[in-house]
């Protein structure tokens, strides 16, 4: 494990102070590489709690481009990001926050070999994108490569929040949870509008379990959380495997 | 009785508000739901009278299993929760 500067020591010492993190967690984290599909509104939260916690490796994928409607909610761009790719923009900001981590950005959509290629080179997944099929792309590409998937969603005044690790044969993919895309249509935050913090929530939860699964610290799994912003309540909900998952029932890690 | 609501995302599209029905099962618990709301039904069912495949069903907190047939328990004093997936980012 990387020794720890100084300067590591002090920027990390609030982490260092959590017990459940202490240096060896930290040193993890340093250690780590996570990949962050989609920099829009949960992405920009992610890609900047993770950077400034000092995720050592970090890869940034979108091939969406910076507009006005973004700022209302996308943290990780400003002004002057207008037009640039969404990836490499937050990239910028990240490297801000934190020169000591690497960021690697991808402005592009990732799609077929490449998905699977970035997905199983990284030890965490983070799903930020904004449609049903990236997210099931996403999805089967962690199943196979045995990498946990931390996956947000927020439209309007709703979120939705799960880990999924099927190294651990009792959790479920997202396919168990949400069979196919099919026939989705919750609508996009272009049609149905989006509160600007809902994306900081949700995004920000997708930070936290990643950062627990870095540092090793125990991760529920097989739950889906659902954040009303409306009534100002959370509901945590149990998902069990699919034992007839075409995704994930094949795993090498068993069944339940 | 049991009771069944219906998540913020599906309200967008059709109102329907927390009902308290006399069911034995998810699926007659929808059922007591679709007399009053016929509306309801293909939005949250395939011609096939199964789960459409981007909501779940939560009966107490657990996912139910039988999304096909809808045959999962409820209890007298159940508490149903009707899901949509959700794709905003």
């Amino acid at each position: 494990m990387t020794e720890l500067s100084d300067q590591a020591l002090l920027r990390y010492s609030r982490h260092i102070l959590l017990p459940e993190l202490d240096i060896a967690g930290q040193q993890a984290l340093l250690g780590a590489r996570a990949l962050i599909v989609g920099a829009g509104g949960l992405g920009s939260p992610v890609a900047l709690y993770l950077a400034s916690a000092g995720v050592g490796q970090l890869t940034i994928a979108d091939d969406d481009v910076v507009e006005l409607t973004n700022l209302q909610r996308q943290i990780a761009h400003d002004k002057a990001s207008l037009g640039r790719n969404k990836a490499e923009s937050a990239a910028a900001r990240m490297l801000a926050m934190n020169p000591e981590v690497a960021v690697r950005v991808i402005g592009e959509r990732l799609a077929g070999q490449s998905l699977a290629d970035e997905v199983a080179r990284h030890d965490v997944v983070l799903d930020c994108s904004d449609n049903f099929a990236t997210r099931h792309a996403v999805n089967r590409a962690c199943v196979a490569a045995g990498v946990p998937l931390v996956s947000g969603a927020a439209v309007r005044f709703d979120g939705q929040l799960a880990v999924f690790d099927t190294r651990q044969p009792a959790s479920p993919c997202y396919h168990c949870l949400f069979p196919e895309e099919g026939e989705a249509n919750d609508g996009p935050c272009a049609t149905f509008g989006v509160l600007a913090p809902l994306v900081g929530v949700i995004g920000s939860l997708q930070a936290v379990e990643a950062i627990k699964l870095l540092a090793g610290i125990p991760v529920a799994l097989g739950r889906l959380t659902l954040y009303d912003a409306l009534e100002s309540s959370f509901r945590s909900m149990k998902v069990p495997r699919d034992p007839a998952c075409p995704v994930c029932s094949g795993r090498s890690s068993g069944s339940e | 009785m049991p009771h069944i609501t219906f998540a913020a995302a599906i309200q967008r599209h059709i109102v329907c508000p927390e009902r308290e029905v006399v069911a034995p099962t998810v699926g007659a618990a929808l059922e007591a739901v679709f007399a009053l709301q016929p509306e309801l039904r293909g939005y949250l069912l395939d011609d096939q009278g199964q789960l459409r495949r981007h909501m779940a069903i939560f009966v107490d907190g657990h996912a139910i299993r039988d999304r096909q047939r809808l045959g999962d328990h409820v209890a007298p004093d159940s508490r149903i929760y009707v899901v949509q997936a959700l794709s905003g980012g």
